[in-house]
């Protein structure tokens, strides 16, 4: 996540012109991005979310016996 | 339109406010029946926290200052909404479990731990209330805005009788639950803000891309890009940081996870949060561009220079008067609720840690600590009164991302670092405390906002956000310190409680049966 945001922060610091690019009217890259890392952070937190509540609290059940 | 009273929207801004109110004593009374203040925390759902940390999180500045931020500057203001989001992720891979294993009240509580109590008590008092001061000085300045829009009156004096209203609120009813409060709060700005949303779209056939595309044919392609506001690299990949790290280190939203039964409660909650948050921001992206179109850049900026009205005047201008009244009241709600809850924690801060734990040295009676808990509302009320008057014309987004920043300097290295790394020694995590807390409020004294804005004079500082070089140097005191002058004691602590920070806490058999 962090890296995802991150490359986003180094566009937006240092290539401008490139986030500017229009891909369609009205929908630039930098725009098409930013809903990307939004919709990333959704997905993330719930694949997380999914995987801890049905492998790592087993694990963590099974340590504490 | 200009700044002037209408009967109307006040109607509507009454009775809203007046329903939101009653919903939250009605809905206070029915949980207190239920079971202990305290306890009856621990029954809260994975649902209904996360609505609660999505209401914490949803203040004034994502509403109306990021509303705001992307109608004056386009793309920009869109970092905000990114960057206030994805600090969710950090915090549940990292915080929100460990947090909740530890058992305790405040995230003050896990780091003092396996430390000495009474430094580390000071350190975090003096950085939450840093918190706590930026973050309330931005819901002042959009509750001024909001009562001068609807009510006509100057500035000054609204915010004047805003902070009042707010100092009566906490001081007679700050102990109603505020997680129902949240709760409703949360759903009435999810909802105002999807019908604001909506009746944007509804004017550009449901296509987001031609309201986007409108915008660039007003005021050039400009407004998609990266643009005015991050014209420095170095001070955009500053604000980034500080959006990121500060969520993990807001004391009143790490207090959230204490209210839940179990760490996977906990985990769950975030996930919703996280959704909830996602999907508002998603709809500030059309809330911004909208009222760029539709209302136009120089009329916001006619009603308030940090353009923090564009929300409010969309809505007036999509839905009519009575439209605005609610948008207003929905606002409003929103800032009242989050006042309380800071202006709380704030006080308890003052109270319990500061006045209790080190200068009574925890002798003092429950008259004298209830004493004490109101002078420091009242205290910290007249501090967001005389601050928010300062501010004027300033953004509250941006100066949300200020208080970020210092919960990212001050609370985050230090919270991150007792739970992952033994080796952090009491004056670690104090001098890194202090450290990111005067560094940051010194940086942002000598930024341009307050040197070249306020002061009208050179700023000594060329950053507007100061994370870059706070949040570094924080981590840095904590390590060297700890580094330099060990203590063998501390570090054996952490390995017996190194267990209980990634288990659980051991329940008694039978207390609670296996979900």
């Amino acid at each position: 996540m962090m890296v995802i945001y991150f490359g986003f922060i180094l566009l937006v610091a240092f290539d401008k012109p490139l986030l500017g690019t229009q891909l369609l009217p009205g929908l630039s890259l930098g725009m098409l991005l930013g809903v990307i890392v939004i919709l990333a952070a959704w997905i993330l937190t719930w694949v997380y979310v999914r995987w801890a509540n049905q492998h790592y609290d087993v694990s963590v059940r099974e340590l504490k016996q | 339109m200009s700044a002037s009273a209408d009967p109307i929207a006040i109607a509507f801004f009454l009775i809203f406010i007046a329903l939101s109110l009653g919903i939250t004593v009605w809905a206070s009374r029915r949980t207190r029946t239920a079971d202990h203040f305290y306890t009856a925390g621990k029954s809260v759902t994975a649902l209904q926290n996360g609505l609660a940390l999505a209401g914490d999180y949803m203040s004034a500045a994502s509403f109306l200052g990021i509303a705001g931020l992307v109608a004056l500057s386009g793309f920009d203001g869109l970092i905000y909404s990114i960057g206030f989001l994805v600090g969710w992720p950090i915090v549940t891979f990292l915080i929100a479990e460990p947090l909740r294993n530890m058992g305790r009240f405040t995230f003050v509580d896990v780091v003092a731990l396996r430390l000495r109590q009474t430094p580390i008590r000071i350190a975090a008092s003096i950085g939450s209330l840093a918190v706590v001061a930026f973050y309330l000085i931005a819901q002042m300045v959009g509750a001024g805005n909001l009562v001068r829009l609807l009510f006509g009156l100057p500035y000054e004096a609204a915010v004047l009788i805003v902070g009042l209203i707010m100092l009566a609120y906490v001081l007679f009813g700050g102990m109603m639950a505020t997680t129902w409060v949240q709760i409703i709060k949360a759903v009435l700005l999810l909802g105002g803000a999807s019908l604001l949303a909506g009746l944007v779209l509804a004017r550009f056939g449901f296509n987001p891309l031609a309201l986007f595309e409108a915008a660039a044919a007003r005021y050039g392609g400009g407004v998609l890009s990266p643009g005015r506001q991050v014209s420095d690299p170095i001070d955009a990949v500053s604000l980034g940081l500080a959006l990121m790290l500060g969520t993990a280190g807001l004391p009143h939203i790490l207090m959230r996870f204490y209210t839940v039964a179990d760490a996977r409660t906990a985990r769950s909650s975030v996930g919703y949060a996280t959704a909830f948050i996602g999907f508002f921001y998603l709809l500030t992206f059309i809330l911004g561009f909208g009222a760029m179109v539709i209302i136009g850049r120089e009329a916001i900026l006619a009603i308030d220079a940090g353009g923090n009205m564009a929300a409010p005047l969309l809505s007036e201008a999509v839905g009519g008067r009575p439209f605005l009244g609610f948008i207003a009241a929905v606002a409003f709600a929103t800032i009242l609720a989050v006042v309380a809850g800071l202006a709380l924690s704030g006080a308890a801060t003052l109270s319990h840690d500061l006045w209790v734990n080190v200068i009574r040295k925890g002798v003092a009676d429950e008259r004298e600590q209830f004493v004490v808990a109101r002078g420091a509302t009242v205290l910290l009320a007249a501090v967001a009164i005389a601050l928010g008057i300062a501010f004027k014309g300033q953004n509250v987004a941006y100066m949300v991302g200020l208080a970020f920043a210092i919960a990212a300097s001050a609370n985050f290295p230090a919270l991150v670092l007792s739970i992952f790394w033994g080796g952090l020694t009491t004056a670690g995590a104090q001098v890194s405390m202090i450290v990111g807390t005067v560094s940051t409020l010194l940086l942002i004294y000598l930024s341009p906002t307050i040197q070249v804005d306020i002061l009208k004079s050179e700023a000594l500082f060329p950053l507007r956000n100061p994370g870059i070089v706070t949040i570094p140097l924080s981590f840095a005191c904590a390590v060297v310190v700890s580094w330099l002058w060990p203590v063998p004691a501390e570090r054996e602590r952490f390995a017996e409680l190194e267990r209980q920070l990634h288990v659980g806490v051991e329940e008694p058999a039978g207390a609670r049966p296996a979900r």
